[in-house]
C-alpha cells in the first residue's frame, strides 16, 4: 500500500512543469469531437430527448443546462454508451458512443467509488481494469491527486471522505484512463463553493491540455466557466451559445437593487408591466428591462410610493442565471407557488421562544471530534442558516439538534421540550427532510405522500388536500402514479420537501433541501420557507447556495465543528475585513490562475466570468496594482470596481483561511 | 364498521404496515424468494433426499445352471433394486470387475446349489456387495436379504402342500408399517423440509427486509417521524409471517401435488404450527439483521445460523442416527418440533391432544426470538 503511490518530489515537479497553464481560448479548436444528429429518446410513452442537434469541439468544456427533467441525463447515458437512443446518432471522433466506451470517462452524479477501499486502491483498481502498467497507474495517479490537492491522502478510505473530495477522487478515477471525452453528469451538486471552484479550476485545466469535457450543472455560476453553453428544455435545445452570447441574447440590462424590505420590493415590482423580470438573489433584487434609466426611474417610483427605502441601484450586465431564469419563465410560464393549505392554529408561545438550543455541544465518533462545543438558539418564526464545507459537521450538528445521534455532551432544546425528542409528542411537531434519501424509491410518488401524510398523523380528511398541494408544489399534479425513483434528483427534493411539511410542524429542518434543484424551482422553495417562517415556524436549514442563505434571518458558519460566525447576513459579511474587488478581464481563468500564484490563494475567487480579489490596502491603488499585474501577462482588464462582499466571498476566505491554518481536521 | 375502517386506517401501525406492503409488491426479487426457493426445494430434497435405491448393477457367476438359480436371479431381477449387467464365468473376474467399480454387487451359485436344496440342506450363495458407499451397501444387503427371504417363503409353500409333508414352516416376523404402508421416504423427507424451508426462507427473507432500509438509507427519515420503534418493527414483521406463511400452503399443495403425501389432521392446526415456525425464522432473521449493514452480511451470517439448524434437526436425518450429546441439541432446535407437528398431522392425523407440547415449545421458542431480536433491532435503531 505504501509503495503503491510514492513518488519522489522531483518526478512530481516534472510533471507539473510539463503541464499546459495555457487560457483555454489560445488552444485551436477545429478538430470536432462530438457530433450529435436527431437524437431521440423514449421511455415508454415518455420522450425525454425529442430531437437533439449539437457538435462539440475537441478541448472545448460544453456546458448542458437546464431545469430538473429537461433530458440532460438521457442526452449524457447516450453519450456515455451506457444507453442506445431511439432515434437518431451520437458519434464521437466520428464512431458510435459504444465504440469509444474506452476513450471516455463518465462521472455520475452518484459516487462511483468503492467506499471500503482507500484513494489509491481505488485509482489502481480503476488502472488495473484498463490494462494500464503499475508504474504508469502511479504516474498518471500522482499527477492527478497532486492537481487535485489530494495527494496527502492516499490512504484515506474513500468512504471517509468529504462530498467535494469523494467528487475530486470520482473525477481522478475517470482520468487515470486517460480519456479523450470526459461526461460530467451534475459533478458538483451537493459540493461545497470552495471544492466547487477548485474542481473547475481542474476542469479548465483539463481542457487546456486538449481533453473535451461536457458538463451538466444547475449551478449557473459555473456554467459561465464554459466555453460553450445549450440550453435544454423539456428535450429540446433552445440556445446554443457562448456565456456572453447568451448573456446578451435578450438585449436586456440588469440593476441591481438594494433596498430595505427585499420580499416586499419584490412583489411590488414584479407586478410592474415595463420591467422584464424582477429575480432576487441574496441580499439585492436584480430588475431586468431594455431601458436601464428608465427602469431605474420606474423602481425607484415605485419603490418610494411603498415606503420602502433604497440603499442603492447599480447597473450592469445580466448573469447567465439572469438570463436562464428569464427565458424558463418564458418558457414554462411563472412557477406559482400554490398556497398551503393550513388546517392547524399555531401555538400562541411567548415572544422570542427558542424552538432549537445547543449550548456546547460537542460530538466525538471514537478519536474523531466532528462538532466542538456549538451553541446556537432559533427562535419560532426565524430561518437560521447553517453553512460550511463538506465535512465541517453541519449535518451531525443537525441530526444531533433533532434528537437524530445523541450528543457526547451539551444541552438541548427542541420544540419546547428539554429531553425526551424521541418521543412521537415530539416528533409529531417536527419536519425533517435528510440530505438524501428522504423517500422510498420503490413506492409511487403518491404512495410516499400517503405513507408520510398517515405516519405523521394528517388527519384523513385533510389529506387529500394536502397531499394534492404537494404535488402541485412539485409540478407533479396528475403525475402520482410515477414511481419515485424514476425522477430527476431536483423533482424528487421537491417531493420530499411537500412530505416534510404536510403536517405542519413547528420546527422544521431542512438538510440541503435546495442541492440539484433548478433555479427556478429553488424560488419555489425559498417562498415557502418564508411563508412558514411568517406563520412562525423555526427553520433550520443547510445550503451550498450562499445567495440563497442570503434570505435566512441568520446564519452560523462552521468550519471543521465549530462555529466561527454567527450573525445577520450583514453582521457576518461585516465581519470580513478587506475590501473586493471585482475584475471583469479577457482571460477570467487565466487571470484567475495568475493572482493565485501571486498573492494568497483565499483572496482570489472566480464568480461566474468575473474576479473576485479581496484587498487589505486602499481600493483605487489595488485596482492599479492589479490591472498591471494583469496586463504584464497580456490579459486586458475591461472593468474593475469595488463591490459589497457577499457571503459567498466570506464563505471562501473563511474556509480557506481555515485550510491555510491547517484547522480543516475532517480532511487532514 | 365504517367507522371502524376509518380508525384503522388512521393508525399508525396500519400506515406503515401498508406501506411495506405497497413495497413488497414491487419487489420483485422478495416474490421470487417467496415462491421459488420452496418449490424448488421441497422437490429437489423429495427427489435427491430418497435413500432407496435401484438399478444396481448385479453380475452373476452360476456354475448350478439349475431352474431354482435362475429363480433367484429373476427374482433379484423383479425387485427392481438389482439389474443383472453381466454373467461370468468365474468368481475371480467378478472380482475385479467389481473391483474397478464396474459392478455394484455380485451373486455367485455354488455348482452343488440346486443339489443341496433338494438334499433338503440349506442351499448356500454368495453375495458380495461393493461397499465403498457403506450407506448403499447396508440398504443393499438388506435389500437381497429381503428377497431370499421371501423367495424361500414362496419356495416353501409352493412346495409344502406337496412333498414337504410335516416339515416346519421356518420363521419369519411379520412387520406391519403403520402410517407410511408404502414406505415413501419421500414423505419423511417433505414433512421435515417443510419445517427447514419456514425458518431458512423466514429467516434470509426477514434479515432483508429489516436491513433494507438501513441499506438504502432511508431509515433516518423514517426515525424522525413520530412513528415509535415497535409500531415500525412489527409493521415489518407483520406483513413478512403473512407472506411468508403463503409458503406452507404452497409446499402442502407441492407434496400433495407431486409426491402424495395425505393430510390425516387438521389443516388449521398445521397452518398455526407454520406460522410459529414462520415467527421462529423472522425473529432469528431480524436479530441478523442487527448485526449487519448489507443484505449481502446478513445473508453470509445466516450461512453460520441455518446449516446446523437444518442438520441437527432430524428433519432429514434420523435423530437416532445421531451421537448422544448432539441429539440433546435437537430439542432446542423449532426446526424438530415442526417436524414432529407436520409429520404428527399430515401423516398420523394426530391432534392437539397429542401435539401440544411441541407446540408449546414452538411457541415459545416463536416468542423469545421476535422479543429479543425486536428488543435488540429497536436499542440499534435509537
Amino acid at each position: 500500500m505504501e509503495a503503491l503511490l510514492e513518488i519522489t518530489p522531483d518526478v512530481v515537479a516534472r510533471e507539473m512543469l510539463t503541464m499546459d497553464w495555457d487560457e483555454p481560448q489560445t488552444i485551436e479548436r477545429s478538430a470536432t469531437a462530438i457530433k450529435i444528429r436527431g437524437l431521440r429518446k423514449s421511455y415508454g410513452a415518455l420522450e425525454a430527448v425529442r430531437g437533439v442537434d449539437l457538435e462539440i469541439q475537441r478541448g472545448e468544456i460544453f456546458g448542458l443546462i437546464g431545469p430538473d427533467g429537461a433530458g440532460k441525463t438521457s442526452v449524457f447515458q447516450i453519450l456515455g454508451g451506457v444507453m442506445q437512443p431511439t432515434t437518431g446518432e451520437a458519434k464521437i471522433f466520428g464512431q458510435s458512443a459504444r465504440e469509444t466506451r474506452s476513450s471516455i470517462g463518465y462521472l455520475t452524479q452518484a459516487f462511483s467509488l468503492y467506499q471500503d477501499l482507500s484513494v489509491a486502491e481505488n485509482m489502481r483498481y480503476m488502472g488495473e481494469l484498463r490494462g494500464l502498467s503499475r508504474a504508469e497507474i502511479q504516474r498518471r495517479g500522482m499527477r492527478y491527486l497532486k492537481l487535485f490537492d489530494m495527494d496527502r491522502f492516499t490512504d484515506r478510505l474513500a468512504g471517509r471522505l468529504s462530498g467535494g473530495m469523494k467528487q475530486k477522487l470520482a473525477l481522478a478515477c475517470a482520468l487515470i484512463t486517460e480519456p479523450k471525452v470526459l461526461l460530467l453528469d451534475e459533478p458538483t451538486t451537493g459540493v461545497d463553493p470552495v471544492s466547487r471552484r477548485e474542481f473547475w479550476d481542474t476542469l479548465a485545466q483539463l481542457s487546456a491540455d486538449g481533453m473535451t469535457i461536457v458538463v451538466a450543472t444547475p449551478y449557473l455560476d459555473e456554467a459561465e466557466r464554459c466555453h460553450r453553453v445549450a440550453l435544454m428544455h423539456d428535450g429540446v435545445i433552445h440556445q446554443t451559445g457562448t456565456p456572453a452570447q447568451l448573456r446578451h441574447h435578450s438585449g436586456l440590462k440588469r440593476l441591481e437593487v438594494r433596498a430595505a424590505d427585499l420580499s416586499r420590493a419584490e412583489t411590488l415590482l414584479c407586478k410592474v408591466e415595463s420591467l422584464a423580470d424582477v429575480q432576487r438573489f441574496g441580499d439585492r433584487l436584480d430588475v431586468m428591462a431594455r431601458n436601464a434609466e428608465t427602469a431605474e426611474a420606474i423602481t425607484r417610483a415605485t419603490l418610494r410610493s411603498a415606503g420602502i427605502a433604497v440603499n442603492e441601484i447599480r447597473a450592469g450586465a445580466p448573469t447567465l442565471e439572469n438570463t436562464f431564469v428569464a427565458i424558463l419563465r418564458e418558457l414554462n410560464g411563472e412557477v406559482n407557488t400554490p398556497a398551503f393549505p393550513v388546517r392547524r392554529k399555531f401555538r400562541d408561545r411567548a415572544p422570542n421562544a427558542i424552538a432549537i438550543g445547543a449550548h456546547e455541544l460537542h460530538k466525538r465518533f471514537g478519536k474523531f471530534h466532528a462538532v466542538k462545543g456549538i451553541n446556537l438558539e432559533v427562535k419560532y418564526g426565524e430561518i437560521y442558516g447553517l453553512l460550511g464545507a463538506n465535512g465541517a459537521g453541519k449535518t451531525t450538528t443537525i441530526k444531533m439538534l433533532c434528537g437524530l445521534i445523541e450528543a457526547t455532551s451539551g444541552e438541548l432544546t427542541l420544540a419546547d421540550e428539554k429531553g425526551g425528542f424521541r418521543s412521537s409528542f415530539v416528533r409529531q411537531r417536527i419536519g425533517y427532510m435528510s440530505q438524501k434519501f428522504s423517500l422510498y424509491d420503490d413506492l409511487t410518488i403518491s404512495e410516499n405522500l400517503d405513507f408520510f401524510a398517515g405516519v405523521y398523523g394528517v388527519p384523513p380528511a385533510e389529506r387529500a388536500e394536502k397531499m394534492q398541494w404537494a404535488l402541485e408544489f412539485s409540478g407533479l399534479a396528475g403525475r402520482g402514479n410515477m414511481l419515485t425513483g424514476s425522477l430527476p434528483g431536483g423533482w424528487k427534493q421537491r417531493v420530499a420537501f411537500g412530505a416534510a411539511i404536510m403536517h405542519e410542524p413547528s420546527v422544521l429542518f431542512l438538510d440541503e433541501p435546495t442541492s440539484g434543484v433548478d433555479p427556478l424551482a429553488r424560488r419555489a422553495f425559498w417562498q415557502m420557507i418564508n411563508r412558514l417562517a411568517d406563520r412562525g415556524v423555526a427553520v433550520l436549514v443547510t445550503t451550498h447556495y450562499l445567495e440563497e442563505a442570503e434570505q435566512c434571518n441568520r446564519l452560523g458558519l462552521m468550519v471543521a465543528g465549530e462555529l466561527v460566525a454567527q450573525g445577520t447576513p450583514t453582521e457576518v459579511k461585516a465581519a470580513q475585513r478587506g475590501q473586493l474587488i471585482e475584475l471583469n478581464t479577457s482571460a477570467p481563468q487565466q487571470a484567475a490562475n495568475l493572482l493565485k500564484a501571486e498573492m494568497e490563494s483565499w483572496r482570489v475567487s472566480l464568480f461566474g466570468d468575473r474576479l473576485h480579489v479581496i484587498v487589505d490596502e486602499e481600493v483605487l491603488s489595488a485596482i492599479q496594482n492589479l490591472q498591471q499585474r494583469l496586463r504584464r501577462a497580456g490579459i486586458d482588464v475591461r472593468d474593475a470596481y469595488e463591490e459589497r462582499i457577499s457571503l459567498e466571498d466570506v464563505f471562501i476566505a473563511v474556509v480557506e483561511q481555515a485550510r491555510r491554518e491547517g484547522k480543516v481536521a475532517a480532511e487532514d | 364498521m365504517k367507522n371502524l375502517i376509518h380508525k384503522i386506517r388512521g393508525l399508525r401501525v396500519f400506515v406503515l404496515f401498508l406501506k411495506e406492503m405497497r413495497q413488497s409488491r414491487r419487489d420483485r426479487k422478495f416474490i421470487a424468494a417467496l415462491i421459488l426457493p420452496p418449490t424448488v426445494q421441497l422437490i429437489l430434497f423429495g427427489f435427491a433426499l430418497n435413500p432407496n435405491v435401484t438399478d444396481l448393477r448385479l453380475g452373476v457367476v452360476d456354475d448350478s445352471r439349475s431352474v431354482l438359480s435362475r429363480e433367484l436371479i429373476a427374482a433379484f431381477e423383479a425387485s427392481g433394486s438389482f439389474r443383472v449387467k453381466t454373467y461370468f464365468a468365474s468368481p475371480t473376474v467378478l472380482g475385479q470387475e467389481l473391483s474397478a467399480g464396474k459392478l455394484d454387487a455380485g451373486i455367485i451359485f455354488p455348482p452343488d446349489f440346486a443339489r443341496q436344496r433338494e438334499r433338503g440342506e440349506t442351499a448356500k450363495v454368495q453375495f458380495v456387495l461393493d461397499a465403498v458407499n457403506s450407506n448403499t451397501a447396508g440398504i443393499a444387503s438388506g435389500y437381497a436379504q429381503r428377497i431370499i427371504n421371501s423367495f424361500n417363503q414362496q419356495f416353501f409353500k409352493s412346495e409344502a402342500g406337496v412333498k414337504l409333508d410335516g416339515a416346519t414352516t421356518p420363521l419369519s416376523a411379520r412387520v406391519a408399517l403403520l402410517y407410511n404402508p408404502g414406505l415413501r421416504n419421500s414423505w419423511f423427507i417433505l414433512t421435515g423440509v417443510l419445517g427447514i424451508l419456514l425458518i431458512l426462507n423466514g429467516t434470509l427473507v426477514a434479515a432483508g427486509a429489516m436491513v433494507k432500509e438501513k441499506e438504502v438509507g432511508t431509515v433516518e427519515q423514517l426515525l424522525m417521524t413520530p412513528a415509535a420503534a415497535w409500531e415500525i418493527i412489527t409493521a415489518k414483521i407483520v406483513p413478512l409471517c403473512l407472506l411468508l406463511s403463503l409458503d406452507i400452503w404452497l409446499a402442502l399443495g407441492v407434496g400433495w401435488l407431486v409426491f402424495d403425501v395425505p393430510l390425516h389432521g387438521s389443516l388449521l392446526l398445521l397452518y398455526c404450527a407454520g406460522v410459529l415456525c414462520v415467527l421462529a425464522g423472522v425473529g432469528l432473521g431480524t436479530f441478523l439483521a442487527t448485526f449487519s449493514r448489507s443484505l449481502q452480511q446478513a445473508q453470509l451470517l445466516s450461512f453460520f445460523v441455518n446449516p446446523p439448524l437444518a442438520m441437527i434437526s432430524g428433519a432429514t436425518t434420523p435423530i437416532e442416527a445421531m451421537p448422544m450429546w448432539m441429539q440433546a441439541f435437537t430439542w432446542i432446535n423449532p426446526v424438530r418440533h415442526f417436524s414432529t407437528v407436520a409429520r404428527g398431522i399430515l401423516l398420523k392425523g394426530a391432534g392437539i391432544e397429542i401435539l401440544f407440547p411441541n407446540l408449546l415449545v414452538l411457541m415459545v421458542f416463536a416468542f423469545i426470538l421476535v422479543f429479543f431480536s425486536a428488543r435488540q433491532f429497536r436499542k440499534q435503531l435509537g
